[in-house]
């Protein structure tokens, strides 16, 4: 525990200290640009709200990543399946007529089953075909993301608008506002734990982790590795969608071009560097989302452009789980010294 | 016939960039490293690729940038995975995004824009006319009038072809991949065969990145290799890394790509940019029923 929190700071020093460099070089007061970063995302109430709701598309796909990589499945579709949910999120805020209460629930589930959807397609044609989902995933992302698009420009498109987008949804499906505290953040803390529980607490999770660990001895075990690997590439499907939905429901209300932006390669990001770990992912993922948060401000305040916080990440990502190994590696050279010592005692 | 001659054009043109990044990624294959940075490196090369035509208004400078860019990503890499020993996998998606994020940066930092740069600065690598040939009807209008990349990747499809099966260091690479351990005691590091590997690999998605931002269109925008390093990597795995069979998916997928702009008469566009990416899963559903059939005769 120790161990990462250490390799996860000293990951983050690196990469900032990296980030200062760049700045140095071109002419950017780094302190001054890292302060201004860090309040404008942590500086009252309003930028903490602001950063909680960021952090949900963050936080949700880097679970569905994270479930998926610990569980063996190479689940990449996580921008494919945000889409698709957030697309069918908003077909529903579009059509359905409910007060808040049934709608609601109505269009979160809406979420979850668009994603759960897309990924079935990759799980499908792994179970039938045999066909790998790393790349399939991939390219059903593509798909989606031209599919979308195609959806927002003629079946769904606001007359009113100028740029590709769907009319808003109905006012009973925004996720309310408790002051400035966005409702969204509650249901990502809710699928977190939910998460939680089904991966660490119940025997399917117990079946999934060793399944990732140990895929033989699983099976030896009597494990159903197929039922299993569906079951795992519907959950993280539906993760992704809900980031999607939630996206919708707490933002424009609508479905605008690249609405996805770039949430779901940064939650696969956020699952790396948390090595796959729920509650590590949780940590990231808001740290991450303080990050984006803070760019804005940064860009505004001193100009920096805040396309900068996207090589910081990357570099993040790469020291940290550079380092774990290394670290991994120093840790048990310390370890046996230390036993060859008291052995010669 | 004339949409014919379109069609077979646009299906050089396109394969172009996929099968040069396919060529790299199938040396890096042979040597057994699992590598997913060739969309990265292909972005970074594009990038780079207009800075040097840019300002040195020189398409051969571009060229030479593109290619410097790539190698660059390609040491990162070296340093964290062969090197560090990091996951090949992790490292891969975070230089993807590394370059992502580092191109995008500096397009807002040097150009000053968002989106998209060009310009009448930027340099274009000239087509080529092959004297003679292209005087014969028809097949000069095919042959001749290429970009100069694209003959470059012809002679380079070949010397990769013949470095892999008929030189020494192609055994050592075959070998690398197949039984590290059985190379490193006969004398032979295994990972310094995989740094080359790289470094090659490194360099032709450098070109791969070139012809995108040079050749195919003359401008650079933010993600412009847009998955087609993960297509050149389903080509490598499609074929398992023969380098005439992925000549031969690269043009298909290029062909598709043309297909694709072709039926923008009748369909929207959206859809005819899927075209190529539906069709490398019916290229992997065809691998794999084809796979099950060998495995039960």
């Amino acid at each position: 525990m120790r161990q990462k929190l250490i390799n996860g700071l000293v990951g983050i020093f690196v990469a900032m200290l990296l980030g200062a460099g760049v700045m140095v070089m071109q002419g950017y007061q780094p302190i001054e640009t890292y302060l201004a970063l860090f309040n404008y995302s942590l500086g009252n109430w309003y930028s903490i709200a602001t950063t909680l709701r960021n952090s949900v598309p963050l936080v949700l796909t880097g679970l569905s990543a994270s479930v998926a990589f610990a569980s063996g499945p190479v689940n990449l579709g996580q921008p494919g399946q945000l889409l698709m949910g957030a697309l069918l999120a908003t077909v529903g805020g579009l059509y359905l007529d409910l007060p808040p209460a049934m709608l609601l629930p109505i269009l979160i589930f809406l979420a979850l089953l668009g994603g759960a959807l897309w990924s079935g397609v990759a799980a499908l044609l792994r179970y039938w075909f045999n066909m790998s989902e790393f790349i399939t995933t991939l390219m059903l992302n593509m798909i989606a993301d031209f599919f979308t698009y195609w959806a927002i420009s003629y079946w769904f498109f606001d007359k009113a608008a100028y740029s590709p987008m769907t009319p808003p949804i109905n006012q009973n499906g925004w996720m309310p506002e408790w002051g400035d505290f966005n409702t969204s953040v509650i249901i990502m803390f809710i699928a977190v734990l939910v998460v939680w529980f089904i991966f660490t607490r119940s025997l399917a999770g117990y079946e999934w982790r060793i399944s990732g660990q140990n895929n033989l001895f699983a099976r030896l075990g009597g494990v159903e590795i197929d039922r299993n690997y569906m079951w795992v590439m519907l959950l993280t499907g539906a993760l992704a969608g809900l980031a999607g939905g939630l996206v919708v429901l707490a933002g424009p209300h609508r479905f605008i071009k690249d609405i996805g932006a770039n949430y779901a390669w940064d939650g696969v990001m956020i699952a790396m560097v948390a090595n796959n770990g729920i509650v590590a992912t949780l940590l990231y993922g808001l740290f991450f989302a303080i990050l984006q948060t803070g760019a804005l401000g940064m860009e505004l305040i001193t100009a920096v452009p805040s396309e900068l916080i996207m090589v910081i990440q990357a570099v993040i990502v790469l020291v940290v789980v550079a380092g774990r190994g290394y670290l991994e590696i120093l840790a048990s050279k310390l370890a046996e010294r230390r036993k060859m010592r008291e052995r010669a005692i | 016939m004339k949409i014919a001659i379109g069609l077979i054009n646009g299906m050089i043109t396109a394969a172009t960039p996929i099968l040069l990044a396919a060529l790299g990624g199938t040396l890096t294959f042979y040597a057994g490293i699992f590598n997913i940075a060739m969309e990265g490196m292909m972005l970074a090369g594009a990038f780079f690729a207009v800075i040097g035509s840019y300002f040195f208004n020189s398409w051969l400078m571009g060229i030479l940038f593109a290619v410097l860019a790539s190698l660059v990503m390609a040491v990162i890499f070296i340093l964290f995975s062969v090197v560090l020993k990091t996951d090949e996998f992790v490292t891969g998606i975070g230089l993807n995004l590394f370059a992502l994020g580092a191109t995008t940066y500096f397009l807002r930092q040097i150009f000053k824009v968002k989106g998209a740069f060009s310009g009448p600065g930027i340099v274009s690598v000239p087509n080529i006319e092959i004297p003679l040939i292209k005087d014969i009807p028809l097949v000069g209008e095919i042959l001749s009038g290429h970009n100069l990349i694209v003959y470059l990747t012809l002679i380079i499809t070949i010397w990769v072809a013949y470095l892999v099966f008929k030189t020494r260091f192609g055994l050592r690479l075959r070998a690398a991949g197949y039984n590290p351990t059985c190379l490193d005691t006969s004398g032979v590091p295994a990972d310094r065969v995989r740094i080359w590997s790289l470094i090659i690999c490194g360099a032709l998605c450098g070109l791969a990145g070139a012809y995108l931002s040079l050749g195919y269109v003359t401008l650079f925008s933010e993600n412009m290799s847009a998955g087609r390093g993960w297509i050149s990597l389903a080509a490598v795995i499609l074929v398992n890394g023969n380098p005439w069979g992925i000549a031969l998916i690269s043009l298909l997928f290029g062909f598709s790509d043309g297909l694709g702009l072709f039926l923008q008469r009748v369909l929207p566009s959206q859809f005819t940019s899927m075209v190529p990416y539906v069709a490398t899963l019916i290229a992997l559903f065809v691998y794999s029923i084809r796979r099950k059939e060998t495995v039960l005769s």
